[in-house]
């Protein structure tokens, strides 16, 4: 029984003839979770509703093992299957623990009573998903979130070996997202093997094993959250330029969407503009002007910066540095050439050291106009004056100065048309 | 925490219901024309028991009356089962035979089984109730199928096909009974539900239409609890719906049957009895099969009794006085569930 995997055979699932996703060839194991992601109307939920019978496999097979459970009796996939559905609506006045005791309805005999052991299952379950509280309540007149963790308990109350999650946490708070996703990754460590469909790719990518991604009509076998998500995928599944990192907290893969692709405006001819920036000090002044479609030049970032993910997600031209390099005479001469192709250079509210204070140092001596942005107080300059006085000489310069990262598109756009 | 305490009421509640039944019972045969007492209904019972009943009340209650409010007793257990099988399949509160359909149904297979099979009293005891059966399954179908689309069956779609057919078929049975003018007056109070010079025979056949149509709910009640949660939910947990569903259907399509060959339409019991009891005892259908049986039961004896006593010498037929209390009952359900919206 142990070498039993859930596994996609070849198989094309769908509605009556037509076909939603085809050729989905993958397993998941014993003790393993695996989390679907994908956009709206890919076919995730159907790969899903098709396990126990609720769309159609018009080609190919689902398994259990060697057994198929397209074929498989109801009562006997019940008792292998949970499955807890993205809503569920309760009609009808049961109490909340006498709509968990459903789920032991493909263990009772014909004429059997849920008995004792019956009993202490719904017991059970009722606790580890917070629900024993709600035991005497109406389930018709519950909120979603407790409904769908009462939904749950009735999953496990089938005492599954497979448990399916169509958007398992769509109702829940942040608590009882967690709460019930840690319950989950508890019960693969007992065993069960997990299928999840996931909106939130962060979820996803902390509590899944493996990710599968399903668009265009199929199924990418499921990989390691870091290899199956990253910002070229999210863009081209989503549609949306991310910055896909590791978070330093929960060690996982964080995703932080940037810009949707769609909301580009259409790329502005001409020069790029120039950004000085890190540290994350950038990143709402790249998107804003990404937005208003201008190519963009960010200088020389260190990977594993804010910064440099997010000239990533928009498609900012940078000379990239290794994390914690330093800025040496090639780069330098580098990113003073590439300023100086640009319309303007915008010096983002960046802190000043002596391993960045070269983009400064560049953008000055490239003799394009210059935007500054905020002012050089004691708390930026870490260089013992020297990024002041570059700063100083820049006003002297003719530099002009905003006060906010909301005025610099407006600023960017002045300095091309006197340029024009 | 434990089934004890619930079976402990289920018990309860049940024996409740069945005590008021008897006394129900015991009041309809008693009262009427020639008023009887009910320490005499129950004497009357017990001497043609024993086989020795010779006095004329004896006669009244065992031939006339004990029959008649049997019957009415019988007829209200079936309407009001076939009602909740109904309500709990569609998951909709207002299913009931007589809207769906299916009694209309049942009403036009019984009159062209009648018809067709002539006066023959034999081939009429099994002919009827099986073209009644007949009639009401196609009804079923047919109403299902226009009600559904894409596979999902609309509430609305659903109380509107069945009212659409229902007056089809009724207007089809009428049509029939053009071509019978002896046999229409008799027919025509028949359709209207009537439960008059009913005998023992009519009893026997209900009473064996309607074990056979509960035997399929006693065993499956549990899966009637799962379909509230919906079809795929109720998959998913365990049922064969598309199965279960053609057996329960065939099950209320009997029951009906059983109750429309005997006495014609009579409208509303299936409808506001389940309603009433699911409300006070809940939806769970170990207790509410029983009690809606019960409870249906009484409701049809006490409407027959007011039909007989009211006007009396005058008799109203049964389904106009479950029509006048369950007409209003149908729009106060069909009110409450708009304004919930």
């Amino acid at each position: 029984m142990s070498g039993r995997a859930l596994g996609f055979r070849d198989a094309s699932l769908g509605y009556g003839e037509r076909a939603v996703v085809t050729g989905a060839s993958f397993a998941v194991a014993p003790g393993e979770f695996v989390g679907l992601v994908g956009p709206n109307g890919a076919g995730k939920s159907t790969l899903l509703r098709a396990i126990t019978g609720n769309a159609t496999v018009t080609a190919g097979d689902i398994t259990w093992g060697d057994v198929s459970l397209v074929r498989m009796p109801e009562r006997e996939r019940a008792r292998l299957v949970g499955v807890v559905p993205q809503t569920q609506a309760a009609s009808f006045a049961f109490t909340a623990r006498a709509y968990v005791e459903m789920g032991r309805h493909a263990h009772l005999g014909r004429l059997a009573d849920p008995g004792p052991a019956d009993s202490a299952i719904v017991d059970d379950v009722m606790a580890r998903t917070d629900t024993a509280r709600l035991a005497d309540e109406a389930a018709d007149e519950l909120s979603g979130g407790d409904l769908q963790r009462l939904t749950l308990a009735q999953a496990l109350a089938q005492q599954p070996r497979v448990l399916l999650l169509d958007e398992p946490t769509s109702h829940l708070d942040l608590n009882h997202a967690l709460q019930v996703l840690e319950l989950v990754r508890s019960l693969t460590d007992d065993g069960m093997a997990v299928l999840g469909v996931f909106h939130d790719l962060g979820l996803a990518a902390r509590y899944a094993d493996r990710i599968s991604i399903v668009a265009g009509g199929g199924v990418t076998p499921p990989a390691p959250p870091a290899e199956a998500l990253d910002a070229q995928v999210v863009s081209d599944v989503f549609g949306v330029r991310a910055v896909v990192r590791t978070d330093p907290v929960t060690g996982s893969v964080a995703v932080t969407p940037v810009v949707r692709g769609a909301d580009l405006a259409p790329a502005v001819a001409g020069p790029a503009i120039g950004l000085v920036c890190g540290s994350g000090t950038g990143a709402g002044i790249m998107r804003q002007l990404a937005l208003a479609g201008h190519p963009l030049y960010a200088g020389a970032l260190n990977r594993g910066d804010v910064d440099q993910a997010v000239a990533e997600a928009v498609g900012a031209e940078i000379e990239p540095l290794p994390a914690f390099g330093q800025i040496g005479e090639a780069e330098a001469a580098r990113v003073r050439e590439g300023y100086g192709r640009c319309a303007c250079v915008v010096v983002c509210p960046t802190p000043f050291g002596g391993a960045n204070l070269p983009n400064l140092e560049a953008a000055l001596s490239s003799g394009r106009p210059l935007v500054l942005v905020g002012g050089m107080d004691a708390g930026r300059d870490f260089t013992g004056g020297a990024a002041r006085r570059l700063w100083e000489a820049a006003l002297a310069g003719g530099a002009v100065r905003v006060d906010t990262e909301a005025e610099v598109t407006g600023a960017v756009e002045r300095l091309i048309r006197m340029e024009a | 925490m434990t089934p004890v305490p619930g079976r402990s009421r289920t018990t309860a509640v049940i024996t409740g219901l069945a005590v008021v039944l008897a006394l129900a019972i015991i009041a309809g045969v008693g009262l009427g024309a020639v008023p009887i007492s009910p320490a005499e209904v129950v004497g009357a019972v017990g001497r043609a028991i024993a086989g020795e009943g010779s006095a004329l009340s004896d006669a009244v209650v065992m031939e006339l009356r004990l029959p008649r409010v049997l019957l009415a007793a019988l007829v209200g257990a079936a309407l009001a089962l076939a009602g909740v099988l109904y309500q709990a399949l569609f998951r909709n509160p207002l299913a009931d035979p007589y809207i769906l359909g299916v009694s209309s149904g049942a009403g036009l297979g019984a009159t062209l089984a009648m018809y067709a099979l002539g006066s023959s009293y034999a081939l009429r005891a099994i002919g009827v109730p099986a073209g009644a059966f007949v009639g009401a399954g196609l009804t079923m179908l047919l109403v299902v199928r226009l009600a559904s689309r894409r596979g999902r069956i609309d509430p609305t779609s659903l109380l509107l096909a069945g009212m659409a057919v229902s007056y089809i078929l009724s207007a089809l049975t009428s049509f029939v009974l053009v071509f019978d003018r002896e046999s229409m007056t008799s027919v025509v109070f028949w359709m209207m539900g009537g439960l008059q010079n009913r005998s023992w025979e009519h009893v026997g056949t209900l009473t064996a239409m309607l074990a056979i149509g509960s035997v399929v709910p006693a065993l499956y009640h549990r899966e009637l609890d799962l379909m509230l949660l919906g079809d795929e939910r109720a998959g998913q947990l365990g049922v064969s719906v598309e199965r279960f569903k053609m057996v329960v259907l065939a099950s209320a399509s009997l029951v009906v049957a059983g109750a429309v060959s005997v006495s014609g339409l009579i409208g509303f019991v299936g409808l506001m009895t389940p309603h009433m009891v699911r409300l006070a005892l809940g939806p769970r259908h170990r207790l509410l099969l029983p009690a809606s049986v019960l409870a249906g039961a009484i409701v049809l004896v006490v409407a027959d009794l007011l039909a007989r006593i009211v006007l009396a010498p005058v008799e109203i037929p049964v389904g106009i006085v479950t029509a006048l209390a369950g007409g209003p009952f149908f729009l106060w359900i069909l009110l409450r569930k708009e304004r919930a919206r």
